[in-house]
């Protein structure tokens, strides 16, 4: 009883219901803005927001989260510019939707399976938030470090075309993101004596530079086509629809949610996780993934939205962030008094209990200005190329800029820019590049953490690998997804089964 | 991996990731000079990182790093041997289909952004960058491209240097006194 109480503390205080409201509405757009990320949103807040209650700060701040996860959507599918990093899945289906003319429907679907996502997210923080936390806490360095194996491999699924060129583009992202100095030993690495590289290559600058500055400067060469009008008929999916990808989002929401509860994990993982697994797992989609694929806009969607209610779950059962947004959010809390952690589950569960209720009225407030304003924000397709492009490079310089305040991060974004175009043309996928960024971290530190453990012998770390379920179930995945995609077992395939897979 | 691959003339730009550009059996115009350009860049990279810590140790700051580069090595040779066997597209030009004149303005116009943006502060650069983009696309009247630029501007500002504080290079504009103007006026003057 005293439980439905906390959780329902938001629907009896207006302010507080507004706040959300508010904060949500500000994330959708926040996230939509490439360059513009909930991370910066939230760390702002906490200066604006430090001298009031503990619960409006946190009514406000799980408002943007939840809608700054789900907003980074918008422009993915409308620009082909992902407006945070867990829409890069996103953009690989939704974009060709909206060149079809399709973009409202594909929001409209993005909206529905993010809510859906969230949902699961939020039910298994509520139910199994101390399991799941005790579950993520088991994970060693050599299970991140097969984990960023396993991630490695989705160049596969990202790769349409040549894979050698997916190999290549996903190695290259892991080299971007090992530049500067080692977090180890502090030793430099690939930054030739400058001491302005010693910080290491922003992410975000690399992201807008490679999807947004390429693609304005792609669009030039297409200035003087004709704007596709969109079809804003069928925004609100069909229940056929949502159930037909029932089974997909619950898939990929349990995807979300696990990867969502690891340390230093995040959506952005997730979604490309679950948009390799849809790919595995849809037999026959109506259109090929890369193509406008339903598949691949409710997987990512519901699995970047479920990762949010999975962050929450060692923040609030351990005290240990999910990701870069729940870390700010402990330093909140902190400031408020409280410790989060074990005891707080103990000492005061009318706060998680709130937490948990306040996440459901993001989720569903997001559902509301998910499906409102769509009909405003498609206009953004159809207005002419030739004020659209000068604009998308303005806000990439801007959003490159603001990240670290530090002009080297605009000419990194340039530089990849026109890289990432000159890529475009010849056939090389972007979407490794960026995958091999995000991971990079993860699987340089836990790789040598997993072989200093074993003292440096391969050997040892295989035994260990063998030794504890999780390691070996991770490793067999690796080996499965890696057999896979080679053209031997496609062809294996093929023969069996009459066709390869789309 | 999608084993039947589109390489047809509608994603020969690599409009969207997923289905890249290029053509999956011929070869576009300076397509072999990027690939050999991949290749000794590459190289040169894993040249550095084994001048990280060389074979040290498998925990060594440069194990990763010389495995990542390695493989950016392997696959680049291949993709250039691949691309050096196939015919060249007869239909494209590298002037008109991969780096048009539009292209190296634009870059050449962001380049001179990131120039000008300390010295001359971003509304200004940002001004002088939209008036010229949007005036050499539209090819319309000066009030026309004066108005959509500025406008734009304004609300781009906003956004992010008033709504979200983000501190962007004042320059030449007195940006502070002009804020603390703004803010004087919604305060009545107090």
């Amino acid at each position: 009883m005293e439980t439905l109480l906390a959780i329902l503390v938001i629907f009896t205080q207006p302010q507080l219901l507004l706040l959300v409201g508010i904060g949500t509405f500000a994330g959708i757009y926040i996230g939509a803005i490439p360059g513009l990320s909930v991370t910066m949103a939230v760390s702002i807040l906490i200066s604006f927001t430090f001298s009031w209650d503990v619960f409006p700060a946190i009514s406000l701040m799980v408002g943007i989260y939840m809608g700054g996860v789900y907003g980074g959507s918008r422009t993915a599918i409308l620009l082909n510019i992902p407006g945070a990093p867990s829409a890069i899945a996103t953009a690989l289906d939704g974009y060709p939707m909206a060149k079809r003319g399709e973009a409202g429907q594909a929001i409209g679907v993005t909206t529905v399976m993010s809510f859906f996502g969230g949902l699961v997210g939020i039910a298994v923080l509520a139910l199994a938030a101390p399991f799941v936390a005790g579950f993520a806490l088991t994970f060693q360095p050599r299970d991140y470090m097969l984990l960023a194996v396993l991630g490695i491999l989705l160049v596969g699924s990202l790769s349409s075309g040549s894979l050698v060129k997916g190999i290549f583009a996903g190695a290259l992202g892991l080299a971007i993101g090992a530049v500067g100095r080692d977090p180890l030993t502090f030793t430099p690495r690939f930054t030739f004596d400058f001491r302005i590289m010693e910080g290491g290559i922003s992410f975000i600058a690399v992201m807008i530079g490679m999807f947004g500055v390429s693609e304005a400067l792609i669009q030039l060469q297409n200035v003087d086509k004709k704007a596709m009008r969109q079809k804003i008929t069928k925004i609100v999916p069909s229940f056929g629809t949502v159930r037909k990808y029932l089974p997909l989002s619950l898939q990929t929401s349990a995807i979300g949610v696990i990867i969502g509860a690891l340390p230093g994990t995040g959506g952005d993982i997730a979604a490309l996780m679950a948009y390799d697994h849809a790919k595995r797992v849809t037999k026959n989609p109506e259109i090929p993934f890369g193509e406008g694929a339903m598949e691949g806009l409710v997987a990512p969607e519901t699995a970047n939205n479920a990762a949010v209610g999975g962050a929450f779950i060692p923040m609030m059962t351990l005290g240990i962030p999910g990701d870069a947004v729940t870390a700010i959010m402990i330093g909140a809390l902190f400031i408020h008094g409280l410790n989060p952690g074990p005891m707080l589950m103990i000492d005061q569960p009318d706060m998680f209990w709130f937490i948990v209720g306040a996440l459901m009225t993001a989720n569903v407030f997001m559902l509301i200005f998910g499906l409102t304003g769509i009909r405003i924000f498609t206009k953004i397709v159809e207005m002419p190329r030739t004020i659209i492009i000068p604009m998308i490079l303005l806000l990439s310089i801007v959003g490159a800029y603001a990240v670290n305040n530090a002009i080297t991060d605009v000419y990194w974004m340039l530089g990849f820019g026109v890289f990432g175009y000159f890529m475009r043309h010849y056939g090389y996928p972007l979407g490794p590049v960026i995958l091999g960024v995000i991971l990079s971290r993860l699987l340089d530190e836990n790789w040598r953490r997993a072989i200093i453990s074993s003292r440096e012998d391969m050997g040892r770390l295989v035994e260990g690998i063998l030794g504890s379920p999780l390691s070996l179930c991770l490793m067999l995945a690796v080996v499965l997804i890696f057999v896979s995609q080679t053209p031997v077992w496609r062809a294996a395939k093929a023969r069996l089964f009459g066709k390869a897979r789309p | 991996m999608q084993p039947d691959y589109r390489g047809d003339n509608d994603h020969h730009d690599g409009t969207s990731d997923a289905t890249p550009g290029g053509y999956p059996d011929r070869r576009r115009p300076g397509e072999l000079g990027f690939a050999l350009f991949l290749t000794a860049a590459s190289a040169y990279l894993l040249y550095s990182a084994y001048g990280i810590s060389g074979f040290r140790a498998l925990s060594a700051p440069g194990s990763v790093p010389m495995a990542t580069t390695f493989v950016m090595l392997v696959t680049a040779a291949i993709v250039a041997i691949r691309t050096a066997r196939l015919p060249r597209v007869t239909h494209e030009t590298l002037a008109r289909d991969i780096l048009p004149g539009m292209v190296i303005f634009f870059v050449g116009l962001l380049i001179a952004f990131g120039l000008l943006l300390r010295p001359l502060g971003f509304v200004t650069t940002a001004a002088l960058f939209l008036i010229v983009a949007i005036k050499v696309l539209t090819r319309r009247g000066w009030g026309y491209s004066l108005t959509i630029a500025l406008g734009s501007l304004v609300v781009i500002w906003l956004i992010f240097r008033v709504v979200f504080t983000v501190l962007l290079p004042a320059g030449i504009l007195p940006e502070a006194e002009f804020i603390q103007f703004f803010r004087n006026l919604f305060s009545g003057g107090a």
